[in-house]
Protein backbone atom coordinates (compact mmCIF):
# COMPACT_ATOMS: atom_id res chain seq x y z
CA UNK A 1 0.00 0.00 0.00
CA UNK A 2 1.66 3.26 -0.95
CA UNK A 3 0.56 5.53 1.98
CA UNK A 4 1.08 9.50 1.64
CA UNK A 5 2.11 11.11 5.28
CA UNK A 6 3.30 14.24 5.50
CA UNK A 7 7.16 14.21 5.58
CA UNK A 8 7.77 17.56 5.30
CA UNK A 9 10.48 19.33 7.03
CA UNK A 10 11.45 22.76 8.39
CA UNK A 11 15.25 24.09 8.11
CA UNK A 12 14.60 28.03 9.45
CA UNK A 13 12.19 30.02 7.48
CA UNK A 14 11.14 27.47 5.01
CA UNK A 15 9.29 24.23 4.63
CA UNK A 16 10.54 21.31 2.31
CA UNK A 17 8.09 18.20 0.85
CA UNK A 18 10.17 15.96 2.16
CA UNK A 19 13.84 15.57 3.30
CA UNK A 20 15.27 14.01 0.87
CA UNK A 21 18.01 16.42 -1.20
CA UNK A 22 20.51 15.48 -4.32
CA UNK A 23 24.28 16.75 -3.07
CA UNK A 24 25.61 19.80 -4.63
CA UNK A 25 27.87 19.06 -7.39
CA UNK A 26 25.89 15.50 -8.44
CA UNK A 27 22.81 16.27 -10.73
CA UNK A 28 24.49 19.79 -11.90
CA UNK A 29 22.01 23.05 -12.25
CA UNK A 30 19.30 20.32 -11.47
CA UNK A 31 17.72 20.66 -14.83
CA UNK A 32 20.70 17.64 -16.39
CA UNK A 33 19.17 15.14 -14.05
CA UNK A 34 15.37 15.47 -14.93
CA UNK A 35 15.72 12.88 -17.94
CA UNK A 36 16.30 10.19 -14.88
CA UNK A 37 14.97 11.80 -11.85
CA UNK A 38 11.65 12.99 -11.24
CA UNK A 39 13.56 16.45 -9.34
CA UNK A 40 9.96 18.15 -8.51
CA UNK A 41 9.47 15.13 -6.34
CA UNK A 42 12.54 15.75 -4.23
CA UNK A 43 12.49 17.79 -0.99
CA UNK A 44 15.43 20.11 -2.45
CA UNK A 45 18.19 19.74 -5.61
CA UNK A 46 21.27 21.37 -4.05
CA UNK A 47 22.79 22.99 -7.45
CA UNK A 48 26.18 22.62 -8.28
CA UNK A 49 28.49 25.37 -6.57
CA UNK A 50 28.55 29.16 -8.17
CA UNK A 51 31.37 31.54 -7.52
CA UNK A 52 31.23 35.34 -8.69
CA UNK A 53 33.11 34.49 -11.73
CA UNK A 54 32.76 30.99 -13.60
CA UNK A 55 35.45 28.78 -12.91
CA UNK A 56 37.48 26.92 -16.12
CA UNK A 57 37.92 23.69 -13.29
CA UNK A 58 40.61 21.28 -13.19
CA UNK A 59 42.05 19.52 -15.77
CA UNK A 60 41.34 16.03 -16.62
CA UNK A 61 41.17 13.36 -15.18
CA UNK A 62 38.56 14.60 -12.58
CA UNK A 63 36.71 11.03 -11.81
CA UNK A 64 38.83 8.20 -10.11
CA UNK A 65 37.36 5.04 -9.32
CA UNK A 66 37.96 3.14 -5.98
CA UNK A 67 36.78 -0.14 -5.00
CA UNK A 68 34.88 1.90 -1.60
CA UNK A 69 33.27 4.93 -3.74
CA UNK A 70 35.48 7.31 -6.26
CA UNK A 71 38.15 10.18 -5.82
CA UNK A 72 36.70 13.40 -7.77
CA UNK A 73 38.95 16.58 -8.75
CA UNK A 74 36.28 18.96 -10.89
CA UNK A 75 37.32 22.19 -9.30
CA UNK A 76 34.68 24.22 -8.65
CA UNK A 77 33.71 24.56 -12.36
CA UNK A 78 30.89 26.64 -12.98
CA UNK A 79 29.30 29.33 -15.04
CA UNK A 80 29.46 31.74 -12.45
CA UNK A 81 26.98 33.91 -10.87
CA UNK A 82 25.24 36.16 -13.53
CA UNK A 83 24.81 33.36 -15.93
CA UNK A 84 23.54 30.96 -13.55
CA UNK A 85 20.90 33.23 -12.39
CA UNK A 86 19.91 34.48 -16.19
CA UNK A 87 20.32 30.94 -17.74
CA UNK A 88 20.15 28.40 -14.77
CA UNK A 89 17.79 29.12 -12.14
CA UNK A 90 14.74 30.16 -14.41
CA UNK A 91 14.51 26.58 -15.43
CA UNK A 92 13.66 25.16 -12.20
CA UNK A 93 11.54 27.85 -10.82
CA UNK A 94 9.15 27.28 -14.00
CA UNK A 95 9.49 23.07 -12.88
CA UNK A 96 8.29 23.84 -9.56
CA UNK A 97 11.15 22.17 -8.02
CA UNK A 98 12.62 22.88 -4.57
CA UNK A 99 15.94 24.51 -5.02
CA UNK A 100 18.91 25.46 -2.97
CA UNK A 101 21.66 27.25 -4.16
CA UNK A 102 25.32 26.25 -3.49
CA UNK A 103 27.59 29.38 -3.40
CA UNK A 104 31.72 29.32 -2.77
CA UNK A 105 33.68 32.63 -2.70
CA UNK A 106 36.94 33.85 -1.63
CA UNK A 107 36.96 36.97 -0.18
CA UNK A 108 33.88 38.48 2.43
CA UNK A 109 33.29 40.96 -0.27
CA UNK A 110 32.17 38.13 -2.47
CA UNK A 111 29.75 36.92 -0.07
CA UNK A 112 28.34 39.75 0.12
CA UNK A 113 28.12 40.29 -3.41
CA UNK A 114 26.35 36.93 -3.98
CA UNK A 115 24.16 37.40 -1.81
CA UNK A 116 23.14 40.69 -2.31
CA UNK A 117 22.20 39.76 -5.90
CA UNK A 118 20.30 37.01 -4.55
CA UNK A 119 17.84 38.30 -2.47
CA UNK A 120 15.24 39.60 -4.48
CA UNK A 121 15.45 36.59 -6.99
CA UNK A 122 12.24 34.12 -6.72
CA UNK A 123 12.89 30.79 -7.72
CA UNK A 124 14.78 28.84 -4.83
CA UNK A 125 14.18 27.83 -1.48
CA UNK A 126 17.44 28.63 0.21
CA UNK A 127 21.84 28.95 0.45
CA UNK A 128 23.74 26.82 1.17
CA UNK A 129 27.17 27.61 1.77
CA UNK A 130 29.93 25.45 0.03
CA UNK A 131 32.86 26.47 2.90
CA UNK A 132 34.72 23.32 2.38
CA UNK A 133 35.45 22.59 -0.81
CA UNK A 134 38.59 20.32 -1.13
CA UNK A 135 39.78 20.37 -4.53
CA UNK A 136 41.15 24.11 -5.45
CA UNK A 137 44.22 25.94 -5.00
CA UNK A 138 43.18 29.36 -3.63
CA UNK A 139 42.78 28.02 0.46
CA UNK A 140 40.67 30.70 0.85
CA UNK A 141 37.87 28.96 -1.16
CA UNK A 142 38.80 26.39 1.80
CA UNK A 143 38.28 28.38 4.79
CA UNK A 144 35.60 25.88 7.05
CA UNK A 145 38.10 25.15 9.38
CA UNK A 146 38.77 28.50 10.72
CA UNK A 147 35.35 29.06 12.89
CA UNK A 148 35.80 32.44 13.30
CA UNK A 149 35.50 33.42 9.15
CA UNK A 150 32.42 30.80 9.75
CA UNK A 151 30.78 32.48 12.10
CA UNK A 152 31.67 35.67 10.22
CA UNK A 153 30.35 34.76 6.66
CA UNK A 154 27.44 33.12 7.92
CA UNK A 155 26.13 36.11 9.69
CA UNK A 156 26.69 38.38 6.28
CA UNK A 157 24.84 36.08 4.24
CA UNK A 158 21.97 35.52 6.60
CA UNK A 159 21.63 38.92 7.47
CA UNK A 160 20.63 39.31 3.58
CA UNK A 161 18.56 36.50 2.81
CA UNK A 162 16.66 35.97 5.89
CA UNK A 163 13.51 34.62 4.47
CA UNK A 164 15.36 31.53 2.81
CA UNK A 165 16.79 28.25 4.29
CA UNK A 166 20.63 28.93 4.99
CA UNK A 167 22.80 25.59 5.29
CA UNK A 168 26.25 25.74 5.89
CA UNK A 169 28.30 23.23 4.72
CA UNK A 170 31.29 22.02 6.70
CA UNK A 171 34.40 20.01 6.07
CA UNK A 172 34.54 16.16 8.13
CA UNK A 173 38.76 17.41 7.13
CA UNK A 174 38.84 18.97 10.95
CA UNK A 175 39.85 17.73 14.44
CA UNK A 176 36.67 19.20 16.16
CA UNK A 177 33.73 19.39 13.86
CA UNK A 178 31.21 20.17 16.42
CA UNK A 179 33.39 23.29 16.92
CA UNK A 180 32.92 24.72 13.44
CA UNK A 181 29.34 23.34 13.34
CA UNK A 182 28.74 25.73 17.05
CA UNK A 183 30.24 29.02 14.87
CA UNK A 184 27.80 28.20 12.35
CA UNK A 185 24.98 28.16 14.67
CA UNK A 186 25.98 31.02 16.40
CA UNK A 187 26.16 33.25 12.70
CA UNK A 188 22.59 32.43 12.33
CA UNK A 189 22.70 29.18 10.18
CA UNK A 190 19.28 27.24 9.75
CA UNK A 191 21.61 24.11 9.19
CA UNK A 192 24.40 22.31 8.77
CA UNK A 193 25.02 20.11 5.90
CA UNK A 194 27.62 17.60 6.98
CA UNK A 195 29.97 16.13 5.59
CA UNK A 196 31.42 17.31 2.36
CA UNK A 197 34.01 14.82 0.86
CA UNK A 198 36.67 13.50 2.40
CA UNK A 199 40.43 14.51 0.93
CA UNK A 200 42.01 11.61 0.11
CA UNK A 201 44.52 10.25 -2.83
CA UNK A 202 45.52 7.53 -5.09
CA UNK A 203 48.78 6.74 -6.77
CA UNK A 204 48.91 5.75 -10.54
CA UNK A 205 51.42 2.47 -9.98
CA UNK A 206 52.81 2.91 -13.60
CA UNK A 207 54.07 6.74 -12.96
CA UNK A 208 54.11 6.76 -9.21
CA UNK A 209 52.51 9.64 -8.97
CA UNK A 210 49.27 10.97 -7.35
CA UNK A 211 46.36 9.80 -10.08
CA UNK A 212 45.12 14.11 -10.07
CA UNK A 213 47.27 16.57 -11.80
CA UNK A 214 46.48 18.48 -8.06
CA UNK A 215 47.54 15.33 -5.94
CA UNK A 216 44.66 15.31 -3.89
CA UNK A 217 40.82 14.94 -4.46
CA UNK A 218 37.11 14.24 -2.70
CA UNK A 219 36.44 11.16 -1.41
CA UNK A 220 32.47 9.96 -1.48
CA UNK A 221 30.40 7.18 -2.00
CA UNK A 222 29.87 4.05 0.37
CA UNK A 223 33.16 3.78 2.18
CA UNK A 224 32.33 7.37 3.62
CA UNK A 225 29.50 6.07 5.46
CA UNK A 226 30.67 5.67 8.86
CA UNK A 227 32.91 8.87 8.75
CA UNK A 228 29.64 10.77 7.91
CA UNK A 229 27.68 9.28 10.28
CA UNK A 230 30.17 9.92 13.04
CA UNK A 231 30.46 13.58 12.09
CA UNK A 232 26.57 14.05 11.93
CA UNK A 233 26.63 12.40 15.35
CA UNK A 234 29.25 14.30 16.79
CA UNK A 235 27.29 18.02 15.53
CA UNK A 236 24.25 16.82 16.97
CA UNK A 237 25.98 17.18 20.37
CA UNK A 238 27.41 20.32 19.51
CA UNK A 239 23.87 22.16 18.31
CA UNK A 240 20.45 22.86 18.13
CA UNK A 241 19.44 23.85 14.90
CA UNK A 242 18.81 21.16 12.36
CA UNK A 243 21.39 19.12 10.30
CA UNK A 244 20.95 17.54 6.65
CA UNK A 245 23.69 14.92 7.06
CA UNK A 246 25.09 13.12 3.36
CA UNK A 247 28.18 10.64 2.77
CA UNK A 248 28.06 7.39 1.48
CA UNK A 249 24.25 6.67 1.92
CA UNK A 250 23.53 4.27 -1.06
CA UNK A 251 20.01 2.54 0.71
CA UNK A 252 17.19 3.45 2.87
CA UNK A 253 18.79 1.74 5.80
CA UNK A 254 21.99 4.04 5.05
CA UNK A 255 19.36 7.10 4.73
CA UNK A 256 17.41 5.78 8.03
CA UNK A 257 21.05 6.06 9.84
CA UNK A 258 21.62 9.43 9.31
CA UNK A 259 18.31 10.44 10.63
CA UNK A 260 19.26 8.04 13.91
CA UNK A 261 22.58 10.29 14.30
CA UNK A 262 20.78 13.34 14.62
CA UNK A 263 19.91 14.44 10.58
CA UNK A 264 16.37 16.25 9.42
CA UNK A 265 17.20 15.82 6.22
CA UNK A 266 19.10 13.84 4.13
CA UNK A 267 21.62 14.38 1.11
CA UNK A 268 22.11 11.78 -1.28
CA UNK A 269 25.28 11.51 -4.05
CA UNK A 270 27.80 9.35 -5.45
CA UNK A 271 25.49 6.44 -5.45
CA UNK A 272 22.67 8.48 -7.24
CA UNK A 273 24.92 7.81 -10.24
CA UNK A 274 24.80 4.22 -9.90
CA UNK A 275 20.89 3.89 -8.87
CA UNK A 276 18.77 6.75 -10.65
CA UNK A 277 16.07 4.91 -8.50
CA UNK A 278 17.74 6.07 -5.05
CA UNK A 279 15.91 8.65 -3.96
CA UNK A 280 12.74 7.74 -4.84
CA UNK A 281 13.07 4.75 -2.93
CA UNK A 282 13.92 6.86 0.26
CA UNK A 283 11.07 9.02 -0.12
CA UNK A 284 8.67 6.12 -0.91
CA UNK A 285 10.57 4.20 2.67
CA UNK A 286 9.84 7.89 4.49
CA UNK A 287 6.08 8.07 3.66
CA UNK A 288 5.80 4.51 4.39
CA UNK A 289 8.00 5.22 7.88
CA UNK A 290 7.41 8.80 8.92
CA UNK A 291 8.56 7.27 11.91
CA UNK A 292 11.97 6.87 10.76
CA UNK A 293 12.58 10.57 10.81
CA UNK A 294 13.07 12.25 14.10
CA UNK A 295 14.30 9.41 15.55
CA UNK A 296 17.86 11.65 16.77
CA UNK A 297 18.13 10.08 20.25
CA UNK A 298 21.43 8.07 19.64
CA UNK A 299 23.22 8.93 22.85
CA UNK B 1 37.99 30.75 -34.88
CA UNK B 2 34.01 29.99 -34.40
CA UNK B 3 32.33 28.11 -36.32
CA UNK B 4 28.85 25.95 -37.03
CA UNK B 5 28.57 22.76 -34.84
CA UNK B 6 26.12 20.67 -36.43
CA UNK B 7 26.71 17.62 -33.84
CA UNK B 8 23.29 16.98 -31.92
CA UNK B 9 22.05 15.18 -28.52
CA UNK B 10 18.60 14.98 -28.96
CA UNK B 11 19.07 11.72 -26.56
CA UNK B 12 16.09 10.50 -24.31
CA UNK B 13 17.82 8.35 -21.70
CA UNK B 14 16.06 6.64 -19.46
CA UNK B 15 16.77 3.76 -16.96
CA UNK B 16 15.74 -0.09 -17.82
CA UNK B 17 16.85 -3.34 -16.49
CA UNK B 18 17.43 -5.84 -20.27
CA UNK B 19 17.97 -9.40 -20.40
CA UNK B 20 21.57 -11.28 -21.71
CA UNK B 21 20.80 -12.56 -25.09
CA UNK B 22 24.20 -13.56 -26.26
CA UNK B 23 27.77 -13.01 -24.63
CA UNK B 24 30.62 -14.22 -26.80
CA UNK B 25 34.10 -13.62 -27.66
CA UNK B 26 35.03 -12.38 -30.67
CA UNK B 27 38.84 -12.52 -30.68
CA UNK B 28 41.39 -12.24 -27.61
CA UNK B 29 39.97 -9.35 -26.00
CA UNK B 30 36.74 -8.56 -27.89
CA UNK B 31 33.37 -9.48 -26.76
CA UNK B 32 29.89 -9.34 -28.68
CA UNK B 33 27.14 -8.82 -25.65
CA UNK B 34 23.38 -8.19 -27.00
CA UNK B 35 20.91 -7.23 -25.07
CA UNK B 36 17.31 -7.70 -24.99
CA UNK B 37 15.77 -3.79 -25.84
CA UNK B 38 13.46 -2.16 -23.43
CA UNK B 39 9.88 -1.83 -25.38
CA UNK B 40 9.82 2.47 -23.90
CA UNK B 41 13.53 2.78 -24.69
CA UNK B 42 13.72 5.56 -28.02
CA UNK B 43 15.99 4.62 -30.81
CA UNK B 44 19.74 5.18 -30.10
CA UNK B 45 21.21 7.25 -32.74
CA UNK B 46 24.49 5.96 -34.39
CA UNK B 47 27.33 7.34 -32.08
CA UNK B 48 24.97 7.24 -28.73
CA UNK B 49 25.98 5.28 -26.04
CA UNK B 50 24.38 2.94 -23.22
CA UNK B 51 25.87 3.45 -19.52
CA UNK B 52 25.78 -0.31 -17.84
CA UNK B 53 25.84 -1.10 -14.21
CA UNK B 54 28.44 -3.91 -13.43
CA UNK B 55 26.31 -6.78 -12.63
CA UNK B 56 26.56 -8.83 -9.84
CA UNK B 57 29.40 -6.53 -8.09
CA UNK B 58 30.48 -6.88 -4.85
CA UNK B 59 31.97 -3.76 -4.56
CA UNK B 60 31.71 0.09 -6.19
CA UNK B 61 31.70 0.47 -9.81
CA UNK B 62 30.50 3.42 -11.14
CA UNK B 63 28.56 2.82 -14.23
CA UNK B 64 30.54 1.93 -17.56
CA UNK B 65 29.99 3.88 -21.27
CA UNK B 66 29.37 1.74 -24.54
CA UNK B 67 28.77 2.79 -27.88
CA UNK B 68 25.77 0.80 -29.85
CA UNK B 69 27.10 -1.68 -32.17
CA UNK B 70 23.62 -2.44 -33.52
CA UNK B 71 19.85 -1.88 -32.25
CA UNK B 72 16.72 -3.21 -33.88
CA UNK B 73 13.28 -3.82 -32.35
CA UNK B 74 13.81 -6.34 -30.26
CA UNK B 75 18.15 -6.24 -28.96
CA UNK B 76 20.91 -3.56 -28.84
CA UNK B 77 24.23 -5.10 -29.44
CA UNK B 78 27.41 -3.90 -28.15
CA UNK B 79 31.24 -4.39 -28.58
CA UNK B 80 33.52 -4.68 -25.53
CA UNK B 81 37.15 -5.36 -24.69
CA UNK B 82 37.92 -6.58 -21.89
CA UNK B 83 39.84 -3.66 -20.19
CA UNK B 84 39.86 -3.97 -16.06
CA UNK B 85 37.60 -5.60 -13.83
CA UNK B 86 34.35 -4.25 -14.50
CA UNK B 87 34.53 -6.10 -18.70
CA UNK B 88 36.28 -8.95 -17.31
CA UNK B 89 32.93 -9.28 -14.80
CA UNK B 90 30.40 -8.57 -17.32
CA UNK B 91 32.17 -10.75 -19.77
CA UNK B 92 31.61 -14.06 -17.60
CA UNK B 93 27.68 -12.77 -17.53
CA UNK B 94 25.31 -15.32 -18.84
CA UNK B 95 22.62 -15.35 -21.22
CA UNK B 96 19.18 -14.84 -19.08
CA UNK B 97 20.70 -12.66 -16.68
CA UNK B 98 19.52 -8.85 -16.22
CA UNK B 99 21.62 -5.87 -16.63
CA UNK B 100 21.13 -2.47 -15.22
CA UNK B 101 20.99 0.34 -18.35
CA UNK B 102 20.95 4.23 -18.91
CA UNK B 103 20.58 4.94 -22.40
CA UNK B 104 20.36 6.44 -25.01
CA UNK B 105 23.30 8.90 -24.49
CA UNK B 106 25.22 11.89 -26.17
CA UNK B 107 25.54 13.33 -29.47
CA UNK B 108 25.77 11.50 -33.11
CA UNK B 109 27.63 10.97 -35.57
CA UNK B 110 26.27 14.15 -38.59
CA UNK B 111 23.93 13.30 -41.20
CA UNK B 112 26.07 14.43 -44.38
CA UNK B 113 23.46 14.33 -47.13
CA UNK B 114 25.33 14.04 -50.31
CA UNK B 115 28.41 13.55 -49.09
CA UNK B 116 31.60 10.69 -49.53
CA UNK B 117 32.46 9.02 -45.97
CA UNK B 118 35.23 7.78 -44.94
CA UNK B 119 35.21 6.10 -42.03
CA UNK B 120 38.02 4.95 -39.66
CA UNK B 121 37.30 2.66 -36.69
CA UNK B 122 40.04 1.78 -34.11
CA UNK B 123 39.70 -1.52 -32.02
CA UNK B 124 36.41 -1.14 -30.18
CA UNK B 125 35.94 2.46 -31.63
CA UNK B 126 34.88 -0.11 -34.87
CA UNK B 127 30.93 0.28 -32.89
CA UNK B 128 29.32 3.15 -33.66
CA UNK B 129 30.95 3.67 -37.22
CA UNK B 130 29.38 0.53 -38.05
CA UNK B 131 26.16 0.82 -36.90
CA UNK B 132 25.76 4.02 -38.92
CA UNK B 133 26.83 2.18 -41.76
CA UNK B 134 24.71 -0.48 -41.41
CA UNK B 135 21.26 1.70 -40.35
CA UNK B 136 21.84 4.42 -42.66
CA UNK B 137 19.75 5.88 -45.10
CA UNK B 138 20.43 7.12 -48.52
CA UNK B 139 19.78 10.60 -47.43
CA UNK B 140 22.21 10.30 -44.63
CA UNK B 141 24.88 10.40 -47.19
CA UNK B 142 26.11 9.70 -50.36
CA UNK B 143 28.74 6.64 -49.95
CA UNK B 144 30.22 5.52 -46.94
CA UNK B 145 32.76 3.46 -46.42
CA UNK B 146 34.52 1.80 -43.37
CA UNK B 147 37.97 1.06 -42.74
CA UNK B 148 38.58 -0.79 -39.71
CA UNK B 149 42.37 -1.38 -38.15
CA UNK B 150 43.93 -3.05 -35.41
CA UNK B 151 47.16 -4.26 -33.78
CA UNK B 152 46.76 -7.65 -35.87
CA UNK B 153 44.31 -9.80 -37.32
CA UNK B 154 43.45 -11.59 -33.50
CA UNK B 155 42.16 -8.29 -32.44
CA UNK B 156 39.96 -7.78 -35.76
CA UNK B 157 37.66 -10.83 -35.71
CA UNK B 158 37.10 -10.60 -39.26
CA UNK B 159 35.48 -14.10 -39.09
CA UNK B 160 33.52 -14.17 -35.25
CA UNK B 161 31.24 -11.72 -36.28
CA UNK B 162 28.45 -11.30 -39.32
CA UNK B 163 29.32 -8.79 -41.23
CA UNK B 164 25.89 -6.85 -42.51
CA UNK B 165 27.84 -3.77 -43.87
CA UNK B 166 29.47 -3.83 -47.68
CA UNK B 167 32.65 -1.76 -47.93
CA UNK B 168 34.29 -2.99 -44.49
CA UNK B 169 38.26 -2.89 -45.47
CA UNK B 170 40.71 -4.26 -42.55
CA UNK B 171 44.10 -2.99 -41.83
CA UNK B 172 46.44 -4.65 -39.34
CA UNK B 173 49.80 -2.91 -37.61
CA UNK B 174 51.37 -6.27 -38.73
CA UNK B 175 50.29 -6.88 -42.20
CA UNK B 176 48.81 -10.05 -40.36
CA UNK B 177 45.53 -9.35 -42.50
CA UNK B 178 43.91 -6.38 -45.18
CA UNK B 179 46.53 -3.49 -45.11
CA UNK B 180 49.77 -3.23 -43.85
CA UNK B 181 50.27 -0.56 -41.47
CA UNK B 182 48.20 1.62 -38.87
CA UNK B 183 44.61 3.20 -40.02
CA UNK B 184 45.35 6.49 -40.67
CA UNK B 185 48.01 5.07 -43.00
CA UNK B 186 45.27 3.48 -44.66
CA UNK B 187 43.00 6.37 -44.96
CA UNK B 188 45.95 8.25 -46.81
CA UNK B 189 46.34 5.68 -48.83
CA UNK B 190 41.92 5.31 -49.47
CA UNK B 191 42.11 9.30 -49.99
CA UNK B 192 44.46 8.41 -52.79
CA UNK B 193 42.31 6.36 -54.41
CA UNK B 194 38.74 8.04 -54.34
CA UNK B 195 37.10 11.12 -53.48
CA UNK B 196 36.34 11.63 -49.82
CA UNK B 197 34.17 14.79 -48.56
CA UNK B 198 34.01 13.60 -44.47
CA UNK B 199 35.80 11.91 -42.13
CA UNK B 200 34.44 10.28 -39.24
CA UNK B 201 36.70 8.75 -36.61
CA UNK B 202 36.77 6.46 -32.74
CA UNK B 203 39.54 4.68 -31.29
CA UNK B 204 42.25 5.41 -29.02
CA UNK B 205 43.83 8.63 -28.44
CA UNK B 206 46.67 8.47 -30.27
CA UNK B 207 45.03 7.68 -33.67
CA UNK B 208 42.17 10.20 -33.65
CA UNK B 209 44.80 12.97 -33.06
CA UNK B 210 46.82 11.49 -35.89
CA UNK B 211 43.34 11.65 -38.01
CA UNK B 212 42.74 15.25 -37.03
CA UNK B 213 46.46 15.85 -38.43
CA UNK B 214 45.56 14.11 -41.36
CA UNK B 215 42.12 15.77 -41.96
CA UNK B 216 43.55 18.91 -41.55
CA UNK B 217 46.05 18.26 -44.19
CA UNK B 218 43.57 17.42 -46.33
CA UNK B 219 40.94 19.92 -45.22
CA UNK B 220 38.23 17.62 -44.98
CA UNK B 221 35.74 18.16 -42.31
CA UNK B 222 36.14 15.48 -39.37
CA UNK B 223 33.99 14.03 -36.76
CA UNK B 224 35.55 12.33 -34.06
CA UNK B 225 33.93 10.15 -31.03
CA UNK B 226 35.60 9.97 -27.66
CA UNK B 227 35.60 7.59 -25.04
CA UNK B 228 36.38 8.53 -21.15
CA UNK B 229 35.80 7.87 -17.72
CA UNK B 230 32.34 9.14 -16.44
CA UNK B 231 29.97 9.35 -13.52
CA UNK B 232 26.81 10.39 -14.36
CA UNK B 233 26.95 10.60 -18.18
CA UNK B 234 24.05 13.27 -18.55
CA UNK B 235 26.39 16.52 -18.39
CA UNK B 236 25.98 16.72 -14.80
CA UNK B 237 29.22 16.02 -12.65
CA UNK B 238 31.69 17.46 -15.32
CA UNK B 239 33.76 14.42 -14.62
CA UNK B 240 34.51 13.46 -18.34
CA UNK B 241 35.76 16.36 -19.55
CA UNK B 242 37.62 17.43 -22.76
CA UNK B 243 38.69 20.79 -23.31
CA UNK B 244 37.41 22.27 -26.50
CA UNK B 245 38.23 25.73 -28.62
CA UNK B 246 35.36 27.27 -30.53
CA UNK B 247 35.54 30.86 -30.04
CA UNK B 248 36.39 30.88 -26.10
CA UNK B 249 38.26 27.61 -24.28
CA UNK B 250 36.32 25.61 -22.09
CA UNK B 251 35.74 21.92 -20.81
CA UNK B 252 32.64 20.02 -22.33
CA UNK B 253 31.56 17.33 -21.67
CA UNK B 254 32.22 13.61 -23.64
CA UNK B 255 29.31 12.49 -22.25
CA UNK B 256 26.74 14.78 -22.76
CA UNK B 257 28.29 17.48 -25.51
CA UNK B 258 29.85 14.30 -26.86
CA UNK B 259 30.83 11.53 -27.73
CA UNK B 260 30.66 12.93 -31.14
CA UNK B 261 32.69 16.28 -31.41
CA UNK B 262 33.89 17.98 -34.63
CA UNK B 263 37.58 17.61 -34.57
CA UNK B 264 38.45 21.07 -35.28
CA UNK B 265 36.85 22.08 -31.74
CA UNK B 266 39.02 19.94 -29.50
CA UNK B 267 42.25 21.07 -28.26
CA UNK B 268 44.10 17.94 -29.30
CA UNK B 269 47.38 18.64 -27.35
CA UNK B 270 45.61 18.17 -23.86
CA UNK B 271 43.69 15.10 -24.88
CA UNK B 272 45.67 12.09 -22.54
CA UNK B 273 47.14 10.25 -25.48
CA UNK B 274 47.67 7.21 -23.09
Amino acid sequence: MVTNNDISVTLGPVTFKNPVFIASGICGYGEEYSPLVPIEELGAVVTKTITVRSRLGNPPPRIHEVPTGALNSIGLENVGLEAYIRDKLPLLRDKRVGVIVSIAAEFEEEFVEVADKLAPLDGYKGLELNLSCPNVEEEALDHGRNPEFVERITRIVKERVPDRALLVKITPNVTDIGEVAKAAEAGGADGISAINTVVGVDFDLETGKPIFHRGSGGYSGPGILPIALQKVWEISRAVSIPIVGMGGISSVDDARKFFIAGATAIQVGTSLWVDPELTKNIIAALHEHPEYLGTGTAE
Amino acid sequence: MTFTNIIQNNARPGHYECTVIENRALSRRYYLLVLSRPREMTNPEPGTFVHLLVPDANRFYLRRPFSVLDCDDETISLLIVEKGEGTRIMRRIEKGRPIDIVGPLGSTFPKVPGKRVLALGGGVGLAPLYYYGVRREAKDCETYRLLYGARSREDLFVDGFDWALDGVSFSTDDGSHGFQGNIVEFAQHEFEQSQVDVIFSCGPNPMLKAAAEFADRVGVPHYVSLENRMACALGACRSCVVLTRNGAIRYRTVCNDGPVFDARELVWKELPQA
